[in-house]
């Protein structure tokens, strides 16, 4: 079943970064040139959101009232900042779907081409020579995607994943041990991005991801601090941004 | 020989056929509610994925077999407990059925095809409710972190002495989140009471059990290792010894000496519509011992069918060793003449004859086939094929 | 994703280096690929991954490999698998055998993409005769979902048999949009094929 699986993946991630050192890695793209559109209305998608702890092991304990809080917060904090962007956020309408496969589709999609920018434009070591030469940040999910019933009118579509383990009492005491010996250790886990997709063209025109993110967002204010950290170099955001933290 | 023996260590296991009285079933509590922490996490992941899942391409959505899936599960658990229990099947052609902590149950295609009879589906059915209804997603749960609490320490301890701990923390990973022994005999134990209780026969449990060990030898045979590796329990295997297993199911079987009738014929047409499916996704896992194996099984079910004969046939063709191709070429004839009307059995018939050098027979079959589906997906390569 | 990525970050950090970029390959006659006697000459540019996954396998992307992804089956021998098993012990893949017709191409793809990538749900859609690179070969097309990200995917290939060699190039990307967007490319990579 796919919750053993994903155990499974995340058990193997943890054990995969026993010995991983810290990487140099990007964290931002953003489409250049690219500005908000004034008044922009945007359609934020169903986020993904996984909160538990760390065993010692590093595997997740997956905790429902700590996701319930960090959806309920994080989506609290995407209002308040946005509205101060001059943006308007709605939440994507299921209920206006009536395609729920293809926009099942769609969430893979973007989580697939989310995973390939950080794979291969993030990781320096790691470039697609006809990407980086142009130097550029040249990314779409495809003009198809105004077809996905419920956008109509909107001009933007926020795509939001975050994943947090926070580290068990075990888990810290493993790190200290870990890096008396010599062997990296981390202590929780907290991975998010966002992207946005420009709705008239399909074009990823930004994409902030993070593999160290910072907040704590089983509560209000850790919850602002890490939007403001997935919002990282938000297209004609940055001061509002800076000034919030 | 080894089924030989099996057979007797079971028949001596059943012993002699006690009095009947069907075993009183555990007052049922429905509409559960999580309470603690980790119970409340499990089931909001487990929501979050039937959310997902419900949505999949990988669901099958032919609704007669959805209706005889339930019907079965029902049957074998009985009304109260099965009406809140939402059933997925879904096309993976292994043999497996799960239950989340939140009432969703998974159950592969590949244990459509494996199961030989109505009561052997439910009897795979009733074991994972019952490890629902005993709450041991959870206890699992609190076990794997235990196991994975050693696997870090492993990994330490490799950095130390500089070891390459890597094949052993996959080998840890490997047993993760299977049920431990005491579970499985618990729900195995109350499996057996819903079937007893259930208008099909208790012993299905161990026969199902004994088929699936026969055809894991069968597919080892087939690629040249040793048989039986799993009977004798390993250190980190979870499941109680398979043998060890069948022998105590068919003991507590034997206990409820409760006849019924397994439902041989029911199963067969409950997964009639999607069984050309089921056949053509196992025959592609590159697996002939376990293949021919399951194939032999539903043929002493039901005979050697034009439909299993055709799926014989292309085994054979796949696996294409030259003997391969003159033995499908025969099956292939045998599914014509048993009345198989599928256009794809010339087909076969054909390409087998070809490749074992009769072109012009094979051309033959070949031009039968895009007689018979003009319009095939691969017509023009066909068509190349009779014009070489 | 968050498994793969973090494979990437642990080979990324242990393996780093300039033996391993992904390089450019530039419009013009590329030799050798797939390090065999396989030759084409690509009218645009493609990115060829450090990535193999087979002796004789190579891997051109745009987007990175999971959005678009040419591949170079470079002469697989009678008795040789497609790609290397990730289970040969439990899940062997089939392999070349003899006499094979253009017809058991796309049925050898077809399994070894179940046994190795789990793909439960996969089709073969249309089959036609073609000349590659001079030989008599088949095009065809398919479509599949792989079980970790269940992103439904079309694929289009050409191959053939040369002795006892198999030489096949496969293109596949997502349904949505990508599969349209650079098909155009690879098919006209595909006509200039030379074995």
């Amino acid at each position: 079943m796919k919750m053993i699986a994903f155990l499974r993946a995340a058990i193997v991630a943890a054990a995969m970064l026993v010995s991983a050192p810290v990487l140099a890695q990007e964290k931002t793209g953003l489409k250049p040139g690219f500005a908000l559109a004034p008044n922009a209305r945007i359609v934020l998608m169903r986020p993904s959101i996984k909160v538990g702890a760390q065993s010692t092991g590093g595997m997740f304990e997956p905790n429902a009232d700590w996701t319930a809080q960090a959806r309920d917060n994080i989506g609290k904090a995407l209002q308040s900042t946005q509205v101060r962007l001059g943006n308007r956020v709605t939440p994507y309408d299921d209920a206006a779907g009536n395609d729920p496969v293809l926009l099942g589709q769609y969430q893979n999609l973007f989580k697939t081409l989310a995973g390939s920018v950080i794979e291969f434009q993030f990781f320096p070591g790691n470039r697609l020579p006809t990407k980086v030469r142009k130097g550029k940040f040249n990314w779409s999910i495809g003009q198809e995607v105004t077809r996905l019933p419920g956008l109509a009118g909107a001009d933007y579509a926020l795509f939001i994943n975050t994943e947090d383990h926070y580290g068990s009492a075990g888990r810290k005491a493993l790190q200290i041990f870990g890096a008396m010996a010599g062997v990296g250790i981390k202590s929780g886990l907290h991975i998010g991005y966002a992207g946005l997709i420009d709705l008239k063209t399909g074009e990823l025109v930004w994409l902030n991801a993070d593999q160290q993110m910072g907040g704590d967002v089983r509560d209000a204010v850790g919850a602002t601090k890490r939007v403001n950290q997935l919002l990282e170099g938000f297209p004609a955001a940055s001061t509002a941004v800076a000034s919030a933290r | 020989m080894r089924f030989a023996r099996l057979a007797l260590l079971l028949a001596a296991a059943a012993g002699p056929a006690a009095a009947k009285s069907p075993p009183p079933l555990p007052t049922y509590t429905p509409a559960y509610e999580p309470s603690t922490v980790d119970e409340r996490g499990l089931w909001g992941e487990a929501d979050e994925e039937e959310r997902k899942l419900r949505d999949s391409p990988l669901v099958v959505r032919d609704e007669t077999v959805n209706a005889y899936v339930r019907r079965v599960f029902c049957t074998t658990v009985g009304q109260d407990r099965c009406k809140p229990v939402r059933i997925y099947v879904v096309e993976v052609p292994r043999f497996n059925a799960m239950m989340a902590p939140n009432g969703m149950m998974v159950v592969w295609s590949g244990l459509l095809l494996r199961a030989r009879s109505e009561a052997e589906l439910g009897a795979v059915l009733g074991h994972e409710f019952a490890h629902f209804e005993l709450r041991h997603g959870l206890a699992a749960f609190k076990r794997a972190r235990n196991i994975s609490d050693a696997l870090s320490w492993i990994g330490v301890a490799g950095g130390l002495s500089g070891v390459n701990t890597f094949g052993l923390q996959w080998a840890l990973i490997g047993s993760f989140y299977r049920f431990n022994r005491d579970q499985e005999r618990q729900a195995d134990e109350l499996g057996l009471k819903y079937l007893a209780a259930s208008p099909y026969p208790a012993g299905a449990m161990p026969e199902l059990w004994t088929h699936v060990m026969a055809e894991d030898d069968a597919t080892k045979v087939a690629r040249g290792r040793k048989p039986r590796q799993h009977y004798s329990a390993g250190f980190f295997d979870t499941h109680p010894t398979d043998l060890d297993r069948a022998v105590t199911l068919t003991k507590l079987a034997a206990k409820y000496g409760d006849s019924g009738d397994a439902a041989f014929a029911g199963h067969r047409t409950g997964v009639t519509p999607v069984l050309p499916m089921l056949l053509a996704d196992q025959i592609k896992l590159n697996d002939f011992g376990g293949t021919d194996y399951i194939l032999g099984q539903l043929a002493q079910s039901s005979g050697w069918t034009s439909d299993l004969l055709f799926a014989r046939a292309e085994l054979y063709r796949a696996r294409g060793n030259p003997r391969d191709l003159v033995t499908a070429a025969g099956f292939y004839g045998d599914a014509i003449r048993a009345g198989c009307t599928a256009p794809e059995a010339r087909r076969g018939l054909g390409l087998s004859l070809m490749r074992s050098g009769l072109a012009s027979d094979g051309r033959t079959a070949l031009a039968e086939y895009l007689q018979l589906k003009p319009d095939a997906a691969d017509a023009k390569a066909i068509q190349a094929l009779l014009a070489n | 994703m968050t498994k793969r990525l973090l494979i990437t970050a642990a080979l990324a950090a242990t393996l780093a280096g300039p033996a391993l970029a992904n390089s450019l390959v530039a419009p013009g006659p590329v030799p050798r690929i797939a390090r065999s006697t396989l030759s084409a000459v690509p009218g645009t540019e493609w990115n060829r991954l450090s990535a193999r996954g087979g002796k004789n396998v190579e891997i051109w992307t745009l987007d990175g490999d999971e959005l678009n992804k040419v591949t170079f089956y470079g002469g697989v021998l009678v008795g040789d698998t497609l790609f290397r098993a990730a289970d040969r012990k439990n899940a062997p893949l089939p392999k070349v055998t003899p006499n094979m017709l253009i017809t058991d191409i796309p049925a050898l793809l077809e399994s070894s993409y179940r046994s190795q990538y789990n793909t439960t749900q996969m089709s073969i859609d249309s089959q036609e005769p073609t000349l590659v690179a001079g030989h008599k070969g088949i095009k065809f097309t398919y479509s599949f979902v792989r079980q970790d990200d269940e992103l439904q995917r079309k694929g289009e290939a050409v191959g053939a048999f040369v002795g006892d060699r198999l030489y096949l190039v496969s293109y596949e990307a997502p349904a949505i949009h990508f599969f349209d967007k650079d098909v155009a490319s690879f098919r006209q990579l595909a006509t200039t094929l030379k074995f």
